[in-house]
């Protein structure tokens, strides 16, 4: 058994997506009134064109820039790897979702822009602070003053 | 002044009244928001719900008649099942209102949403559209009898509409067929992404027919133009561009149809807090500023209060259930 | 010359100080809406209506539809600088104005967005004034067996899109076209890929993927390869100025797209967006150095930009001669002129040729001021690159988040947005090419719905697509356009 190489990985991957996409299509109810095509036909053959693609992509050779790797730098800590800045700001997106509500726009986006600036390594917090701020009070003032949209407020009064 | 004094008594007046613990009865009549009203269009900016939501806020806020401030906020998402299931989980609060129409009813019985009108507070029905059928100015149809008769013969003729099968235009299109003595399901109904798209189709001649509002239609109709209506599912002749439509009635079909709009407030709201506000869309739509709204929308004032409202709905559910029911979009 | 007396009597509209004034207002307004991501022309419009509903009708419709072209004007900015498109009908754009922008010419490519996009609104005007009522015709001529044929043509641009390998291209296409299925199916009212959510009943918003394809994978991709603050600041902005076989260069594809775009935009449903996808994979395949898209070529700026500008005129033809609106932006517009009690339509022309040909003449005078007011601001705006990067990548992240939540009020499509940026960081690290996604996204639904749609309408028989002759045609040219440029491969190959 050779190694896989990158294209054989992702083949599989796109394969299994392909299998569950099918599943799916086979659950989507008959629509009761007679219909030429039915909501079912294009989800089937999207699955099945997945599937050969992936069979394709199975042969194909990975080009170099298909396999290209990060370049790791030396870390400090795994935390400010670069893999560790996409985690961290992956989760960091999450947090603020969930956030948005209960604190409040201004809060939220604010500790957003200017927690992960610090965190990539921007050491002047005040300009850092100041232009976070400015730059999301504008927005909000000029969508919930001007435009009329909502935004949540949270625990900020206004 | 007089007003100002007055609200400045109420302010002395309620914790005194609190204190005493006297007339609980009398005062519990006299509620009022304490804070901002969150009115929710569950829809984007720019549709009907949305229409109404900012319509109502802002004649309120020019004719001065309520304490508070009524916010417009949009909640979008699934036709409206996004915004029920928020509501829905504020029961008793009586800052919560939002818009409605059919849909209320017809997304659940789709399946599309737990929650039904009957989960929520009935508040006011506010005004009312109709669903009209229209045929190219051209068209061999007179009547809307002479296209049931087409239709008998030749069941592949289309008519558009603008919502998916066993919504608004296909439960509209559907009821008067049957009612005209026809197999509601062989209606060859086509789904377009909206009136407007509907029409579009038709006037290129790529369809037979297209179902839609009336309010929606009114624009294409009238002389020189390329689209001829032939009924309206109102009970009497409306006024407007639309004088000369005949009701599906005056040609011997006899059936109706509202496309109606009001209010709903969140599940199980004081009794106190719907008085308050039947009261005030009562008085709003008595206002100038209401009328001059209402006639350049083409809207028609088709007020119910709480009860009132609450009755129909339950009324609607059954009609259009039992369309849905002869078209085979829900089980038996 | 009927046409010039017309206009004549336009420019006396528009040209009253009011009005002028309004004209202005809107372009302003409209450049900013544009240049945010999420706050787009749609809402923007809507949440309006209130402010012109005691406007004269003239006016107002001059307002809005300064607002409408002036944020498709502005939204080419961000997706230049930031990758992050602000407006639909710009993400063509970012495919090249990006690039661009990191080769430090971010200048050149605004500069040329702004010069395209005003020769694109202009030209579309002229056609406007001189055909709009005969192609009115034209419009309704389109029903759903053309549409189908339309968008197989438009999908076979995935072909070009696709650089590397046609195969990952082509997977990525596929994907778009499964996003563009979720939700309730028109045509049935049946759920499809919802996984019983009702967030997804209404489908997956375009733009929720775009951002999260292009900016939040770029945010992504740049924290994994550009380290933190640690690479000097770039020279950012570069000049503005453009040589004279640069201008050669450009002068094709711009007259090309504009008129290509403003056609897309009078057909009901097809608009900027659409139009500034065809405009660009025309060009791409009609330029020599055609594999240099992508990469930062001007004429990948210049095209979308014409065609898009031009589309968002051309969608006036089916609201003014037929009172139908073509896109989501007229429809809104159809509203507020019924407000202000004009009846659009065929009766208009001769009920308020105030309206019709004052807005017209407007369109001119807003086309320059947009040219004067975005050049100046062109060095001003470009300066974000000048940021500090780690302050620059947060800055975008919000604005990702604030258009998103801005449009849909909705956290699960926050998170949507991230799931979606790290479906782009995958497919970037990978090699798949997103273009031919976000193409078969936007076609992919409009697809399936007119081909059933159509099917239909001919009780089950598909010879409905071959026997009307706009949608044969079209379809021929799709089967031309990918057998073409195989044939070249295979000649060069040879060679």
């Amino acid at each position: 058994m050779t190694r896989l190489n990158t294209n054989q990985w992702l083949a599989l991957v796109l394969a299994l997506v392909a299998g569950g996409y099918l599943a799916m299509a086979w659950q989507i109810p008959t629509f009761p009134l007679p219909r030429p095509i039915d909501s079912d036909l294009f989800p089937k053959v999207l699955g099945f064109t997945l599937l050969l693609l992936a069979v394709c992509l199975f042969f194909e050779t990975p080009s170099a820039a298909g396999a290209e790797e990060a370049e790791e730098e030396p870390a400090t800590s795994p935390l400010f790897s670069p893999w560790g800045r996409v985690i961290v700001t992956a989760v960091a997106v999450a947090a603020y979702a969930l956030l948005l509500v209960p604190a409040g726009f201004v809060l939220a986006s604010t500790l957003l822009g200017a927690g992960l600036t610090a965190f990539y390594g921007y050491r002047r917090h005040v300009i850092n602070l100041v232009t976070v701020l400015g730059v999301v009070l504008a927005l909000y003032l000029t969508m919930t003053r001007v435009m009329d949209v909502y935004l949540p407020t949270g625990v900020l009064p206004f | 002044m007089k007003t100002l004094s007055l609200k400045r008594l109420s302010v002395l007046a309620l914790p005194l009244a609190a204190l005493s613990g006297l007339g609980t009865a009398a005062h519990a009549q006299e509620w009022t928001p304490t804070r901002s009203i969150e009115f929710i269009a569950p829809a984007n900016p720019g549709g009907g719900w949305d229409t109404l939501v900012r319509t109502v806020s802002r004649v309120l806020q020019e004719e001065n008649l309520a304490e508070q401030n009524f916010a417009a906020i949009n909640v979008p998402g699934g036709g409206g099942a996004v915004a029920w299931a928020q509501v829905a989980r504020d029961s008793g609060n009586p800052h919560k209102l939002f818009a409605t129409s059919p849909p209320i009813i017809l997304v659940p019985l789709a399946g599309a949403s737990r929650y039904d009108h009957s989960d929520f507070t009935p508040v006011a029905r506010l005004i009312t559209d109709y669903s009209i059928v229209l045929v190219a100015a051209d068209s061999e149809y007179q009547s809307i009898n002479d296209l049931f008769d087409a239709l008998k013969e030749n069941p592949r003729l289309s008519i558009g509409g603008g919502s998916a099968p066993g919504s608004m235009d296909h439960i509209a299109i559907a009821g008067v067929a049957a009612a005209a003595g026809m197999d509601a399901a062989s209606v060859n109904y086509v789904p377009f992404s909206g009136g407007g798209d509907a029409m579009t189709n038709l006037m290129g001649g790529h369809i037979e027919a297209v179902v839609t509002g009336a309010g929606e239609a009114v624009g294409q109709l009238g002389e020189g133009s390329q689209l001829r209506a032939l009924g309206v599912s109102s009970p009497e002749r409306l006024g407007g561009g639309l004088e000369d439509v005949p009701t599906y009635q005056e040609q011997g079909v006899d059936y109706t149809f509202d496309i109606w709009r009001g209010v709903m407030g969140a599940p199980d709201m004081p009794e106190e807090a719907v008085a308050y506000y039947e009261e005030l869309f009562a008085e709003m739509l008595e206002t100038d500023g209401w009328e001059r709204a209402r006639d350049q929308l083409g809207w028609i004032d088709a007020y119910q209060n709480s009860e009132e409202f609450g009755a129909f709905l339950d009324e609607q559910q059954e009609q259009f259930s039992g369309v849905l029911r002869e078209l085979g979009l829900i089980a038996q | 010359m009927d046409a010039l007396n017309n206009l004549m009597y336009g420019f006396g509209i528009a040209l009253e100080p009011i009005n002028i004034a309004y004209v202005f207002a809107g372009v302003f307004a409209g450049t900013i809406i544009g240049m945010l991501p999420g706050l787009g022309p749609i809402s923007a419009l809507a949440l309006m209506i209130p402010i012109t509903f005691a406007m004269e009708p003239s006016s107002g419709l001059i307002l809005m539809a300064g607002v409408y072209y002036g944020a498709i004007f502005g939204g080419s900015t961000s997706s230049i600088l930031l990758n992050a498109p602000g407006v639909a009908g710009t993400v063509a754009t970012s495919f090249d104005g990006y690039p661009m922008a990191k080769k430090g010419m971010a200048g050149k490519a605004l500069a040329i967005a702004a010069y395209a996009s005003f020769i694109g609104g202009t030209v579309s005007v002229v056609f406007l004034m001189l055909v709009a009522p005969l192609l009115s015709k034209v419009a309704v001529s389109f029903g759903p067996p053309e549409y189908f044929a339309l968008m197989v043509l438009g999908l076979t641009a995935v072909v070009s899109l696709s650089d590397k390998s046609l195969v990952k291209g082509l997977i990525a296409a596929v994907v778009g076209i499964m996003i563009s299925i979720v939700g309730i199916d028109l045509q049935t009212g049946t759920e499809r890929y919802t996984f019983g959510s009702i967030q997804l009943l209404d489908g997956i918003d375009f733009l929720v993927v775009a951002l999260g394809i292009f900016a939040l994978a770029e945010v992504f991709y740049m924290l994994l390869r550009g380290g933190g603050g640690k690479e000097a600041p770039r020279n950012a902005i570069g000049s503005l100025k453009l040589s004279r076989s640069e201008v050669k260069e450009i002068a094709g594809p711009i007259s090309r797209s504009s008129v290509l775009g403003f056609f897309t935009g009078v057909l009901p449903g097809a608009g900027a967006t659409i139009g500034s996808f065809l405009g660009y994979s025309m060009e791409k395949r009609l330029a020599k150095d055609g594999d240099t898209f992508g990469q930062g070529n001007i004429k990948g700026v210049a095209a979308p930009e014409s065609a898009n500008n031009a589309a968002c005129t051309g969608s006036f033809v089916p609201l003014l001669t037929l009172g139908v609106p073509g896109s989501g932006t007229t429809a809104v517009l159809l509203g507020a002129l019924l407000v202000m009690g004009v009846n659009p339509g065929p009766m208009m022309l001769e009920q308020r040729p105030d309206v019709f040909w004052g807005v017209i003449a407007s369109m001119y005078i807003g086309n320059i001021f947009l040219l004067v007011l975005n050049l100046p601001l062109i060095p001003l705006i470009a300066k974000i690159l000048d940021m500090p990067k780690p302050l620059l990548l947060s800055l975008i992240l919000i604005f990702c988040m604030i258009g998103v939540y801005g449009m849909s009020f909705s956290v699960f499509d926050l998170l949507l947005l991230l799931g979606f940026g790290l479906l782009g960081l995958g497919m970037r690290l990978f090699g798949f090419p997103a273009a031919p996604l976000i193409l078969a996204l936007i076609l992919g639904n409009i697809m399936e719905e007119s081909m059933r749609r159509a099917l239909q309408i001919s009780g089950g028989d598909w010879s409905i697509f071959i026997d009307k002759p706009i949608s044969l045609a079209l379809l021929v040219l799709a089967v031309l356009s990918l057998g073409l440029p195989l044939l070249k491969k295979r000649r060069k190959r040879a060679v």
